[in-house]
């Protein structure tokens, strides 16, 4: 029997939903500078102001955005397009981390669901592991809709007002310091350790990988590393309950 | 650049960012991964949003885009996370030695 055959009662929803926004609303603080910056980029981009900022709710991703909305100047449909691509493979990664979650889910969320996948989303998903079913999506909705309209209103705001915020306050440093924060919230084991060590290591070793080519190399280091780290110490494991027997 | 080409190039992103959102979870879902496709997507994860952190750290100017402060603020906020567990302290924590740094330079 799946989880959908047991339908939640609306008091178990609206509980799911609160825990949902509650969980939700902390990763979205960083996120605001940066929609701030891109609303900025948007009135300043060679596409027509509207246009630009159809960016929200057609693509619904800070980096992807920002470039396409920057790159126009100067970039050509090809490059813009292939920059997209490239800043988007960690995607295909958050994807593929989270498709056994939607072994049991129904066709229609699976098409819908991925729309919302965000850095944050994947985030707080990934660490969901004690819902399943009917309430796994519900909590995955509210918190994919509620990052989708804070984030098209701070980019509009950002677009009327983003201007004033003076650049010494250096909000732009909060994203980096909000995703080194998840990545300490989600480390639970030794491999763990060793795949964020080197994520980061060979991230900054390849910097000067164009079109942030960078994220990908290191980030697939990082995986190899932390798939190794973990066979050797099942190995350990093993040989040590061996050594016991 | 034109309207036309404006929604064309729009349109093209939201396409791609779409696909690689969802291909693998309209196309895999219905079976289950190898187990050790499993077991290496367990450490994505912790190895790209390091990697991320980095990258904003640089700011697309490479090493140079490093600054020490920026740094100091990151290693204040990653004690912080482990102990506190709490994100928001953590920024806080990390935001308020970066302000007191570049007051002190």
């Amino acid at each position: 029997m799946s989880d959908d055959d047991r339908a939640i009662n609306d008091q178990t929803g609206s509980a799911i939903t609160l825990s949902a926004l509650r969980n939700a609303f902390p990763l979205f603080i960083p996120a605001i500078p940066f929609g701030l910056v891109l609303g900025v980029a948007i009135t300043n981009s060679a596409m027509p102001t509207a246009v630009a900022w159809s960016t929200n709710i057609a693509v619904f991703a800070g980096a992807a955005q920002l470039a396409t909305v920057s790159l126009a100047a100067t970039a050509t449909w090809l490059t813009l397009v292939a920059t997209a691509a490239v800043i988007n493979l960690r995607h295909v990664m958050y994807s593929a981390a989270l498709s056994p979650r939607f072994n049991d889910q129904p066709r229609w969320f699976r098409w819908v669901g991925p729309f919302f996948l965000i850095d944050q989303l994947f985030a707080l998903m990934s660490a969901r592991n004690e819902i399943r079913g009917s309430e796994w999506r519900r909590f995955y909705l509210s918190a994919g809709i509620f990052y989708f309209s804070s984030w098209t209103t701070v980019v509009t705001l950002g677009m009327l007002a983003g201007s004033s915020i003076p650049t010494e306050w250096r909000l732009d440093v909060a994203p980096a310091i909000m995703f080194a924060g998840l990545v300490v919230m989600g480390l639970a084991n030794r491999p763990g350790i060793v795949a964020a060590v080197v994520g980061a290591v060979v991230c900054l070793l390849a910097l000067d990988v164009p079109n942030n080519g960078g994220i990908l190399v290191g980030a697939i280091s990082g995986v190899i590393a932390g798939y190794l780290a973990d066979v050797d110490e099942s190995r350990r494991d093993d040989q040590r309950a061996a050594a016991v027997g | 650049m034109s309207t036309f080409a404006a929604i064309a190039a729009v349109l093209s992103v939201g396409i791609i960012t779409y696909a690689s959102r969802a291909g693998l979870i309209v196309f895999l879902a219905d079976r289950p991964l190898p187990a050790n496709i499993t077991r290496a997507l367990r450490y994505v994860g912790p190895a790209v949003l390091s990697a991320l952190a980095v990258n904003l750290v640089a700011g697309g100017q490479g090493i140079v885009g490093v600054e020490f402060v920026e740094v100091a603020a990151i290693g204040v906020a990653i004690v912080v996370t482990a102990i506190t567990r709490n994100l928001i302290a953590a920024l806080a924590a990390g935001m308020t030695v970066l302000w007191l740094l570049l007051w002190l330079s």
